[in-house]
């Protein structure tokens, strides 16, 4: 290198060690602080004590000496002044030099450089943080309309299957009220056809669905009228209360048989009823129906006479049947309907009744021959009944022994 | 008489994760909001009285760096340990500290160190996983989550790491 020539080279001394602050230590290989000088206060280091320990003295120098390569640099190192040196390491035998430079002007341009870089990434980290948070928030966000939507679709699949479900109820319903209607119609008409037929034919009438047997009709029918001897001259004699007690017993009595026997009960009066069958429904021998009923009849009143003669009271009781063509159906207005039987064979019947003995059961000879093999026959012989233009061969069933499995 | 030592460690770790102001806490029990950057190094020593011996810490802050290949290696030479530093909030800080430890100890051998995960009152924003520091702590390594602002942990950090250096 060109040597500079002396003025030149001292006024870059003083320069640099004015304006750069050149301070300097000297160690020796014991690390032991001989020599210092220089800008020393610049950097804090004051008070030095030449002979003892350089690095307990001058901290920084902690760990670097002696250094391992010759000359060395540890750059920009601020010290508790403040300003930063580099610090120059350089050997001249075995006693070490430290220079210290200052750089505190370079490191604080630097620094501004440094700071605008590291704010900007910072802020840059700042906003990728944002973002990835805006976009979880988004995820999630997704997430929460996605469950909605799938509740809102199940809550519409869940509203339209009550909605099926209340149709169904409300057409069940409404089958429910025409079951109710229809059963509260049958019963109406129940009511009314039991009061005149048994329960059993009332409920077979109903279930047919056909009432158009109650109209006006002819019909070939068994007719049985019965009622008590001696029951006139009782009644004017007994009291209201024995009385009515009295047809009740035997009302109780004759009711239950005629609904066995499946007769059609056309009337009471009084003691006196009128049985007929083979209406409105069909039955198979009505004669030997109408004869065993009577024959019933006759044991239950039988039964009952052993109670009346014990309070005296001194009634028989008599039967009579007919068999032949009747009109019947039913008769009557608006708010007032029977239905009852007309004809020849209703008078003879109650001719028959009226002409019948204590015990006696009376038939015209057609029913006793329809019920011939099966009844044991008395002959009354021909009667001239009221109301008859002609005598009547007559005959009482003394004994009965009934084919028909129904009333057998 | 008690025994007086004096050992440099070396503050390491990325930018603004705290590394200036654990050692402000630490040596004069201050914090500032204000974030002003390193240059280079700063050094400071704070002397912490272990009882039985007196330990001189100096304390080399060096410039944050997330690029280690930019580390100055001269810095750490004679130092007898190290604090990693990472930001619990920027988990890459920790990848960082991690690269850092490796670098050192390549070049310098195992030396004592404590890692600390700064930022702690800033809880609400960490996103580190603490299986992650299960897992390091599981290794042998001693972590210390810390808040330079509230102080939490500084003390007992470098207290930690000056036992290391006195044994």
């Amino acid at each position: 290198m060109e040597a500079l020539p002396a003025a030149v080279a001292e006024r870059l001394r003083a320069l640099i060690y004015n304006e750069r602050s050149i301070a300097y230590l000297q160690v020796d290989a014991g690390l032991t602080l001989v020599g210092a000088g220089g800008h020393l206060e610049a950097y804090g280091l004051t008070g030095l004590r030449l002979g003892e320990p350089a690095a307990e003295q001058a901290f920084f120098l902690e760990g670097l000496l002696p250094p391992v390569e010759t000359p060395c640099v540890v750059p920009s190192v601020e010290l508790a002044s403040g300003r930063a040196a580099d610090l120059q390491f350089f050997l001249e035998g075995e006693m070490c030099w430290v220079v210290l430079l200052d750089v505190s002007a370079d490191r604080d341009a630097a620094r501004r450089m440094q700071q605008k870089a590291y704010d900007m990434t910072l802020a840059q980290e700042r906003e990728a943080l944002l973002n990835r948070q805006l976009e979880a928030a988004n995820a999630a966000l997704l997430a929460t309309q996605s469950e909605l939507e799938a509740s809102r679709d199940a809550l519409a699949r869940a509203h339209d299957q009550v909605q099926a479900q209340a149709a169904e109820l409300a057409a069940w319903n409404k089958t429910l009220e025409e079951r109710v209607a229809a059963q509260l119609a049958e019963i109406e008409r129940m009511a009314r056809l039991k009061r005149f037929f048994a329960p059993a034919l009332a409920e077979l009438i109903v279930s047919s669905g056909n009432e158009h047997i109650l109209e006006s009709h002819r019909r070939d029918v068994a007719v049985l009228f019965c009622d008590l001897r001696g029951f006139t001259a009782f009644a004017e004699s007994a009291e209201p209360e024995e009385l009515m007690t009295l047809l009740h017993d035997y009302h109780a009595a004759l009711v239950p048989l005629i609904q066995t026997f499946e007769g059609t009960l056309d009337r009471f009066v009084g003691d006196g009823l009128m049985v007929y069958f083979n209406d409105p429904l069909p039955c198979p021998n009505p004669a030997e129906r109408a004869v065993a009923l009577a024959v019933a009849m006759r044991g239950a009143v039988a039964a009952l006479a052993q109670t009346w003669r014990r309070h005296d009271y001194q009634l028989g009781f008599g039967i009579g049947i007919a068999q032949g063509f009747a009109t019947l159906g039913q008769i009557g207005f608006e708010g007032r309907f029977d239905y009852s039987a007309i004809g020849t064979v209703i008078n003879t019947a109650a001719r028959l009744c009226e002409a019948a003995k204590d015990g006696q059961i009376l038939v015209t000879s057609r029913v006793a021959a329809a019920v011939a093999a099966v009844a044991d026959l008395g002959e009354i012989g021909p009667l001239t009944l009221k109301g008859l233009s002609r005598p009547l061969a007559v005959c009482n069933i003394e004994a009965f022994k009934s084919t028909d499995a129904k009333v057998a | 008489m008690t025994v007086t030592l004096q050992k440099k460690i070396c503050m390491l770790g990325g930018f603004s994760v705290g590394k200036t102001s654990l050692v402000k806490r630490f040596v004069e029990s201050i914090f500032s909001e204000t974030y002003l950057t390193t240059v280079g190094v700063k050094i400071d020593k704070k002397i912490i009285d272990l009882s039985d011996r007196i330990v001189n810490l100096i304390l080399w802050d060096l410039a944050g760096e997330d690029d280690i290949s930019s580390l100055r290696m001269s810095y750490l030479r004679g130092s007898a340990g190290y604090v990693l530093v990472a930001d619990g909030t920027r988990p890459s800080t920790l990848e960082v500290a991690l690269s850092l430890r490796r670098r050192v100890e390549a070049d310098f051998g195992p030396l004592p160190f404590v890692l600390l995960l700064n930022k702690n009152d800033l809880r609400e924003q960490w996103a580190i996983r603490d299986e992650e520091v299960e897992d390091l702590r599981t290794s042998g390594w001693w972590v210390q989550s810390t808040s330079a602002r509230t102080g939490e942990g500084v003390d007992d950090a470098f207290g930690t790491l000056a036992e290391q250096l006195a044994r």
